[in-house]
């Protein structure tokens, strides 16, 4: 399929420690298609940010392929790696990772600085996010005078900025009390549902889950059930529930 | 880009109080590093004329005390004759000696020179003086002379190699043959030309000075003196030439000037020490200074890394979150090899601050202090040597040396901070992501 923008063909993930070795993800196989919203969800320790990890290019693959916009990632040195990360990643966090000495514009600016784009531009484009994700009259505040949840704001616009082919966020919600968890997941929506965003979003909250169109499980490294939503409004094709086996 | 330059001050201006103690700490450093060279120099230049005093003074009292000292005087005992003019009475008279008879002590090691000297009473008038002779033909001699020669020529000129028919009288002698100079006087019947006046002088002989085979001819004295100069190479070895010329002559009295070469060779001694002592504090100054230098360097460098390492270590998720958004490895590493720099560079401004004021005080207190030679004065009996002192030194920070503590500052910043900015850029993202 031309339209998948990630494939991840027979993924196997190790870590040594010591004699022992942990392995989160075996033999795992993964496709997800340009502007799918995807909830990868499971139990502690299951593998989620150790998959993330991976597919954001900031850990490696022990074997298996992983390929972004048809480039493999799992055989690419880090020099090509950052560019990678840079230019086709947006990543959200849990705990936001702002940096605390730059306010809320110079957090988006930054992540535009680092793929070289001029001043005049970024400054522009990174009012224009604030803007969208419902900052604007904020872009001066530093993280540490902004709510969890506007600072979650700026932590989207700035994995925005870049205009990223995949964001992946690792419990977004995780941190934020109940309305502010909704006020997210619905700005992460309608970025899916009005720009064609692809999102893969890692979440321990059914109900946070159940609003996108695909629930992967994640068991012993495994995928344990990948599931169509009725949410699903993207592709016609798939208008019903859909649960797949994987073994 | 203006980016990474206005991250890494925010992140100097962010911790404070921490980067303000640092920086006034790698002030200090930077202060000593500038104040250390030109105090170096400064001291050693002080101590050098020190050693270039000690070494002209003792040059000094060489060129004008060792001819006196290292001359030995060699003659027969006087004996005692009666007095022509009064039977009752005797006189000392000085026996005649013949000058080949002793021409064994040119032989003598050391010896430089031996310079024969008739010195005979003249009856030809009712004053009594002096026929004093002194060869006047060897002119290897002739740096020796000026000590036996007349020492206060008043007018015309002193007796000088190759003078033959000529005269300098001592001024009582030339009153009471009422001549001057340019006139003709008969000595002993034989004729001369007065060419000087040896002035008044309490301890001038009364004397007519002249070449001499002359004064051995009018006085019928051919081949006989009264008495040697024996010069010697050098004021050490004048005890050792004078004890070979009583054994090689026992019956000759051989006298020297004990005390002035007592204290020759006390002064050369004394200015030996000194110049040892200038020598070492010398040295002293020059390791004592480098050390320091690679001390303080050392120290400056070693403060950069540690604060670097800490500040990378407390900074690692932000350091996976640069990673995240894209950073490139080279990009950390400048990020904070940037920072490494700026901090180390704002105390360079703060250590010129400082050094300016304060250099001075750097100088005296973390080196030896130079040495300083004391005054030495030289008499006709002796010579004293004023004791060494210390000196202290004042240190003024030129332009050249507010650039050079900047670029020290800079160097030693980027080599601080190089390991932890290599330590950051080599940081795995997925660790420090999960790092607390
Ligand atoms: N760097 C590492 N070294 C060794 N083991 C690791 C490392 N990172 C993760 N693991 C292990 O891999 C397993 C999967 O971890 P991972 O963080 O992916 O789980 P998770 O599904 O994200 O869990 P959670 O829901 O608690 O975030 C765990 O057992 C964890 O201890
Ligand atoms: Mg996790």
């Amino acid at each position: 399929m031309n339209d998948s923008v990630l494939k991840i063909e027979n993924l196997t993930k190790t870590y040594k420690l010591g004699k022992r070795d942990v392995q989160p993800l075996t033999n795992l196989n993964l496709e997800v298609k340009k502007g799918e919203f995807t909830a990868i969800m499971g139990p502690s320790g299951s593998g989620k940010t150790t998959l993330l990890n991976i597919i954001g290019c900031i850990d490696k693959a022990t074997s298996g392929s992983v390929l972004i916009d048809n480039v493999d990632i799992a055989h690419l040195p880090e020099s090509q790696l950052y560019k990678i990360r840079r230019d086709k990643i947006g990543f959200i966090f849990q705990n936001f990772n702002l940096l605390p000495y730059l306010n809320a514009r110079e957090n988006v600016e930054l992540a535009m600085e680092l793929a070289g784009k001029f001043k005049g531009q970024r400054k522009q484009r990174a009012k224009d996010l604030l803007n969208t994700v419902g900052l604007s009259g904020r872009e001066q505040h530093r993280p540490q005078r902004l709510s969890q949840g506007e600072q979650q704001r700026v932590a989207i616009a700035r994995a925005l900025a870049n205009d990223p082919a995949i964001i992946l966020a690792d419990e977004p919600t995780g941190n934020l009390d109940v309305n502010n968890k909704q006020e997210i997941v619905k700005l992460l929506l309608d970025l899916n549902q009005k720009q064609g965003t692809t999102i893969i979003m890692v979440t321990h909250d059914e109900q946070v889950a159940a609003q996108t169109q695909r629930m992967l499980t994640l068991n012993n490294g495994k995928i344990l059930k990948d599931k169509q939503t009725q949410k699903s409004t993207l592709s016609g094709n798939q208008s019903k529930a859909e649960e797949t086996q994987e073994e | 880009m203006m980016g990474i330059l206005s991250r890494a001050t925010r992140n100097i201006s962010r911790r404070k109080t921490r980067s303000l103690l640092v920086i006034v700490v790698l002030s200090f450093a930077l202060a000593m590093l500038i104040s250390l060279p030109p105090s170096i120099t400064q001291s050693q230049a002080t101590t050098q004329k020190t050693i270039d005093a000690l070494t002209a003074n003792a040059q000094a009292v060489n060129a004008t005390m060792s001819i006196v000292a290292t001359q030995i005087e060699c003659h027969l005992p006087a004996i005692s004759v009666p007095n022509p003019d009064s039977k009752a009475e005797t006189i000392q008279v000085q026996p005649l000696m013949n000058n080949t008879d002793y021409s064994n002590i040119t032989s003598i090691p050391h010896v430089r020179g031996v310079i024969p000297i008739l010195d005979q009473a003249a009856n030809d008038s009712n004053l009594d003086y002096n026929i004093y002779g002194i060869p006047l033909d060897d002119a290897s001699l002739i740096d020796m002379y000026s000590l036996l020669l007349p020492s206060n020529i008043t007018e015309g000129r002193n007796l000088q190699v190759g003078d033959s028919g000529v005269v300098v009288l001592q001024q009582r002698v030339a009153d009471n043959f009422g001549v001057q100079v340019g006139d003709t006087v008969k000595i002993l019947n034989q004729t001369f030309q007065v060419v000087g006046i040896d002035g008044y002088s309490p301890l001038n002989k009364t004397a007519a000075y002249m070449n001499l085979n002359q004064a051995q001819t009018i006085t019928d004295n051919a081949g006989n003196v009264t008495n040697f100069k024996v010069f010697v190479d050098d004021v050490h070895n004048v005890d050792e030439v004078a004890t070979k010329i009583s054994i090689m002559y026992p019956k000759l009295t051989v006298s020297i000037a004990a005390s002035l070469v007592y204290s020759i060779i006390q002064m050369q001694t004394q200015t030996n020490v000194q110049l040892e002592l200038a020598q070492a504090t010398m040295s002293e100054i020059q390791s004592t200074g480098t050390l320091e230098i690679a001390v303080v360097t050392a120290v400056d460098a070693a403060i950069v890394l540690f604060i670097m390492l800490y500040t990378v270590r407390e900074r690692t998720r932000e350091i996976g979150t640069l990673k995240a958004l894209g950073a490139s490895s080279a990009a950390i590493l400048g990020q904070f090899m940037l920072e490494g720099v700026l901090l180390s560079l704002i105390a360079g401004i703060g250590g010129i601050a400082i050094g300016t004021i304060g250099a001075t005080s750097f100088a005296n207190l973390l080196l030896p202090a130079p040495t300083q030679a004391g005054n030495s004065t030289v008499t006709q009996t002796g010579v004293s040597i004023g004791a060494a002192s210390s000196a202290s030194i004042s240190v003024a920070i030129t332009p050249e040396l507010v650039l050079l503590g900047l670029g020290v500052a800079v160097l030693l910043g980027a080599l601080g901070s190089l390991y932890p900015a290599w330590r950051a850029a080599r940081t795995r993202p997925a660790e420090a992501m999960r790092y607390e």
